[in-house]
């Protein structure tokens, strides 16, 4: 039902990736796939690898086999066109720096060694602290910061980096939910401006209304691609495990989602049936609908 | 049964009467375990063939410090006689020696030889002075105690021993003139020593020489700032040409004072090094206790613009033994060379005080 | 002992100036140290740097000093990389790994040190001066030793400033941008190596811990950002160490080293306990302006309800019936919102008994207290 793309019109393509963490395997044999000027999700439950399969792509962990590549290329020569916006809680915020500075930080990679950040640098900097409304903090120390506000400053510095992907580690975690809209509009905008966002979401609910694109993950993929094709009781439920409870509360479509949209559609291998309108009823009608 | 019990205690008897015999014609050498090398030395000439010594503290260990390890622990176990100087000069032996004291003879021999009166006192924790072999006529004083002590644990050397205490006594006698008529052939305005510790009352007390070290009685403290400047006013304040470093002891504090002296305008020649709590390498000369004076004063007589006097007959022997000229020639090549080092180093430092 | 002779004498102008470098040193490095987790670093590494100093004095032959101080940077650093390694491939934490390695080397250390001292070699006396030091003894020749580590140690923070920051501060963004982070963190440790070598022989293997941690510690309640933080730890080291070595100068028998450690630690105190905005007292006095801020608001909301109750914005209230309400005594409090003019005192009508003033709401106290109810989500009766 899909074309093959080839690689380099892949934002990110995951070839046979496994990824062991003394001796258990934490990622098992992983193929994903990502066309660019999409906003994908990457759901799964705890231990299931999501942080492990970002941070192994940007290579962070060592992999025990696979390959990764970005736009066709590996990632040491893709390097430039990524972004990546790491857990908050891998920082100690109580770092003696402010939020312009952490910002700034995203264009060390520019300026290579010995340059120091100029004027240039700063004013590149306060743009994006103001891309993510957060320019009246550009003086304030880092450990003042709410958690919110510290993940827009997170948000902010990947953004100064003008990639073409971003990689996003539960950005949503732990903010308030004005903090939340705000990414997701940032993201959206990135989106639109034909980039690649990428991101570790941990909150079901809310996957089918901000993202268009889905990988459920546990430790092997469980099922991946346009949002509305994956998010399935079905797939949810083998992935999760004996959650379903919840299943049929989080299954009924979402007014919000992009698939309701009318913009152009994304997804990898659509079907004739495009004028897919969210019915009323229940998770079960979802099942019905997949037809290979 | 009561034919071969008695049969067996007569055999024994007899085995244990061939054993005595045995051991009375042929005494074994007593095992002696002494800490500090000048006393060793008083033990060996004392004891000769008769005793076995185990010496702690090696040349270059400072005896203020030393701790023991579980070598030391065992050869004191093993040790039938444990011989130590005393008034704290071992300072870190103390609890040791009081446990082996009650399962084994062990004297603390210097505080045995002396006198109230002959003691200096001092103001710290000390009390006293424990630095007893600075003065050959004082030290002398250990030697019958050894010989005595000696004599206890084997009563059939009693005789040799005794012999040679006394033929050491005199040679100890001589040194002591020696090295008196030697200190006195330094300028008045001149004599007067200066080291890297206190050290050596009794040497200045008994010689009629001024001594004075930079740190106190105990290497264990550390040196201060005070201490450096009050000893660069004090030897600028007197034209002192010589200061001395020791063997135990980091040459740095001597060299600091110096180079403050120099910035006062005065040069300072490092006079030698001493032995001041150690003696020099065995099997030299300076590895002897009266190697160790003998050198001492020659350095001190020399740096100071003194004559050492010519060796009396008394000291001939010893002198012979070590292939010692009367004026000092032959003397441990390990002395001279460090002193040498110390003035080249010390050369160094002043060529660089005058460039900077 | 006149302040000028003081400081125009020679010796003391020497240790002072060791001391100052140590103190720069120290707290430069030393920063980076502090806010990577990794304060007994400086512990691990002078401790290490025993079995250095030994084995320099074996080869080198007698105390030569180059040997020396090259043995204790040598082991210093293979410390370090041991501590790495030991984290990085077993699942062992930075204080594990670091205990681990500080004991195992000086073990060594004292091993070779007591063989040294057994044997027979009547040269390597003073050896142990390396275990606390001595500073008084500095002479002009280290002092250029300690200079040039110094000048290079701080010509490597500042060439690769940005790199050193962001590694810190978020070493898996630093991957992601390129840097070889993993040789950045080994630098990091192991030029800790370097203070500690300018250090041995003014503070010695044990005081060495506290040189790194202190002035970084105290620069951290002061400063904002890390260029302000390295330079204020680099003010407070130079201090420290003059101070000490100053004090050390009055009278016999004060050790400079120790003095310089004391010196450093009551800055840290103070830091503590007084720093703006983190310091203990300034916490202490912050609750206790905000303990007082709400008593006044509670005394004018009290004014306020009681007078909307009697439908009369001109009620007065005895003292006695305000403390009453409050269960405490509010006099202070009402003294204050007089001043702020939200009160004021009136004395009764004539016709009313008792002749005490009484207080009542201004017509700015009334509107003060509406307007704290407002902000507390509570209705303000009209």
């Amino acid at each position: 039902m899909s074309d093959t793309l080839h690689e380099p019109n892949l934002a990110l393509h995951v070839e046979d990736l496994t990824v062991s963490y003394h001796g258990k395997p934490v990622l098992w044999d992983i193929d994903f796939d990502v066309p660019p000027g999409v906003m994908a999700a990457i759901v799964g439950p705890n231990g299931a690898g999501k942080s492990t399969l970002i941070k192994s792509v940007l290579g962070l962990v060592p992999s025990v086999a696979g390959h990764v590549t970005l736009f066709g290329r590996p990632y040491r020569g893709a390097r430039r066109r990524v972004g990546y916006v790491p857990q908050r809680s891998s920082v100690d915020w109580d770092f003696p720096t402010t939020a312009l500075d952490v910002v700034t930080m995203g264009l060390y990679g520019r300026l290579g060694w010995l340059r120091r950040p100029g004027k240039r640098e700063r004013a590149e900097a306060m743009a994006a602290l103001v891309m993510v409304g957060m320019e009246a903090f550009a003086g304030r120390q880092i450990s003042q910061l709410s958690g919110g506000q510290q993940q827009r400053v997170f948000l902010a510095r990947a953004l100064v980096q003008k990639a073409d992907v971003y990689f996003l580690d539960e950005p949503m975690a732990g903010v308030d939910a004005t903090t939340e809209r705000a990414i997701v509009d940032i993201l959206r905008r990135l989106r639109d401006q034909g980039k690649t966002v990428i991101v570790v979401h941990h909150d079901l609910q809310t996957v089918r209304s901000y993202f268009d694109w889905m990988l459920i993950l546990n430790v092997r993929v469980i099922a991946q691609g346009p949002v509305n094709d994956v998010y399935t009781a079905d797939n949810l439920r083998r992935a999760y495990g004996g959650q379903i409870a919840l299943l049929d509360d989080v299954t009924a479509p979402h007014p919000e989602s992009p698939a309701a949209a009318t913009s152009e559609d994304k997804s990898v291998g659509k079907s004739a049936d495009d004028a897919r309108n969210p019915p009323a009823d229940s998770a079960l009608g979802n099942i019905a609908r997949e037809t290979p | 049964m009561v034919y071969r019990r008695s049969v067996f205690a007569a055999a024994l008897l007899g085995a244990s009467t061939a054993v005595l015999a045995a051991s009375e014609s042929e005494p074994e050498p007593l095992d002696t375990v002494v800490t500090v090398g000048m006393l060793a030395d008083v033990v060996e000439t004392v004891g000769g063939d008769c005793v076995a010594v185990t010496t702690m503290m090696g040349p270059g260990v400072d005896p203020h410090l030393y701790q023991a390890s579980a070598r030391d622990v065992h050869d004191l176990d093993a040790a039938e006689l444990i011989l130590y100087s005393g008034y704290s000069l071992e300072g870190q032996l103390g609890k040791v020696f009081e446990r082996f004291s009650r399962i084994k003879p062990a004297q603390a021999v210097a505080e045995a030889g002396m006198d109230d009166a002959q003691l200096i006192r001092t103001q710290d924790a000390y009390g006293v002075d424990p630095h007893l072999w600075m003065d050959a006529g004082l030290w002398a004083q250990t030697v019958p105690i050894v010989a005595d002590t000696l004599s206890a644990q084997r009563p059939s050397c009693r005789d040799a021993m005794h012999a040679n205490a006394e033929a050491y006594a005199l040679e100890l006698e001589a040194l002591d003139a020696w090295i008196e008529a030697s200190i006195a052939s330094i300028p008045e305005d001149q004599r007067i020593l200066v080291t890297a510790h206190d050290a050596f009352g009794y040497f200045g007390r008994a010689y009629a020489i001024e001594v004075t070290g930079i740190q106190g009685l105990s290497t264990a403290t550390e040196t201060g700032v005070a201490d450096i400047r009050r000893m660069a006013d004090v030897v600028v304040a007197r034209g002192v040409p010589a200061m001395f470093v020791e063997s135990t002891i980091n040459p740095r504090t001597v060299q600091a004072v110096i180079a403050a002296a120099e910035e006062q305008g005065l040069t300072i020649s490092i006079g030698g090094q001493l032995y001041s709590d150690a003696m020099g390498d065995a099997g030299t000369a300076s590895g002897t206790y009266i190697g160790m004076l003998y050198a001492n004063t020659t350095h001190i007589v020399k740096a100071l613009g003194g004559q050492p006097a010519p060796l009396p007959p008394a000291l001939g022997d010893w002198a012979r033994r070590w292939g010692i000229a009367s004026d000092g020639a032959g003397l441990s090549h390990a002395s001279e060379e460090h002193a040498g080092d110390d003035q080249v180093r010390d050369e160094q430092a002043s060529a660089e005080d005058t460039s900077s | 002992m006149s302040l000028l002779a003081l400081l125009s004498d020679y010796t003391l102008q020497n240790v002072a100036i060791g001391a100052a470098l140590l103190g720069l040193v120290s707290g430069v490095l030393g920063s980076f140290a502090v806010l990577r987790k990794q304060s007994l670093l400086g512990d691990t590494l002078s401790h290490a740097a025993l079995p250095g100093v030994c084995l320099g004095f074996i080869v080198g032959g007698g105390r030569h000093m180059g040997s020396i101080l090259a043995g204790a940077l040598i082991t210093g650093a293979l410390a370090a990389l041991v501590m790495l390694l030991l984290t990085r491939m077993s699942r062992l934490k930075t204080d594990a790994a670091l205990g681990i390695s500080l004991s195992v080397f000086f073990a060594v250390g004292v091993v070779l040190l007591t063989y040294l001292q057994g044997g027979n070699n009547a040269s390597q006396g003073g050896l142990d001066a390396f275990l606390f030091g001595q500073a008084a003894a500095t002479l002009r020749s280290d002092l250029w030793i300690m200079g040039g580590i110094s000048v290079f140690a701080l010509a490597l923070v500042a060439a690769l400033w940005k790199e050193f920051k962001l590694v810190s501060f978020d070493t898996q963004f630093a991957a992601t941008l390129g840097l070889p982070v993993a040789w950045l963190e080994a630098l990091m440790t192991v030029m800790i190596a370097l203070a500690v070598v300018v250090g041995l022989q003014m503070v010695g293997v044990v005081l060495m811990a506290a040189m790194i941690i202190a002035p970084a510690v105290a620069a951290r309640q002061w400063a904002h950002r890390l260029e302000s933080m390295v330079l204020l730890a680099a003010v407070f080291g130079i201090i420290g160490g003059v101070s000490g070595a100053m004090i050390s100068a009055l009278a016999r028998g004060l050790a400079t080293g120790p003095l310089i450690i004391l010196s450093l630690s009551s800055v840290v105190i103070v830091s503590l306990m007084f720093a703006p905005g983190r310091g203990f007292v300034w916490e202490i006095l912050k609750l206790k302006r905000d303990r007082r801020q709400l008593r006044y608001q509670q005394v004018l909301t009290t004014l306020y309800r009681l007078a909307s109750h009697h439908s009369d914005p001109g009620y007065r209230l005895d003292q006695g019936m305000v403390d009453a309400y409050h269960r405490t005594n509010t006099k202070r409090a009402l003294d204050r919102l007089m001043r702020r003019g939200l009160v004021t005192l009136t004395t009764p009508p004539s016709h009313e008994p008792g002749q005490r003033k009484q207080w009542v709401l201004t017509a700015e106290g009334y509107r003060e207290a509406e307007r704290i109810l407002d902000s507390l989500g509570q209705e303000a009766s009209a």
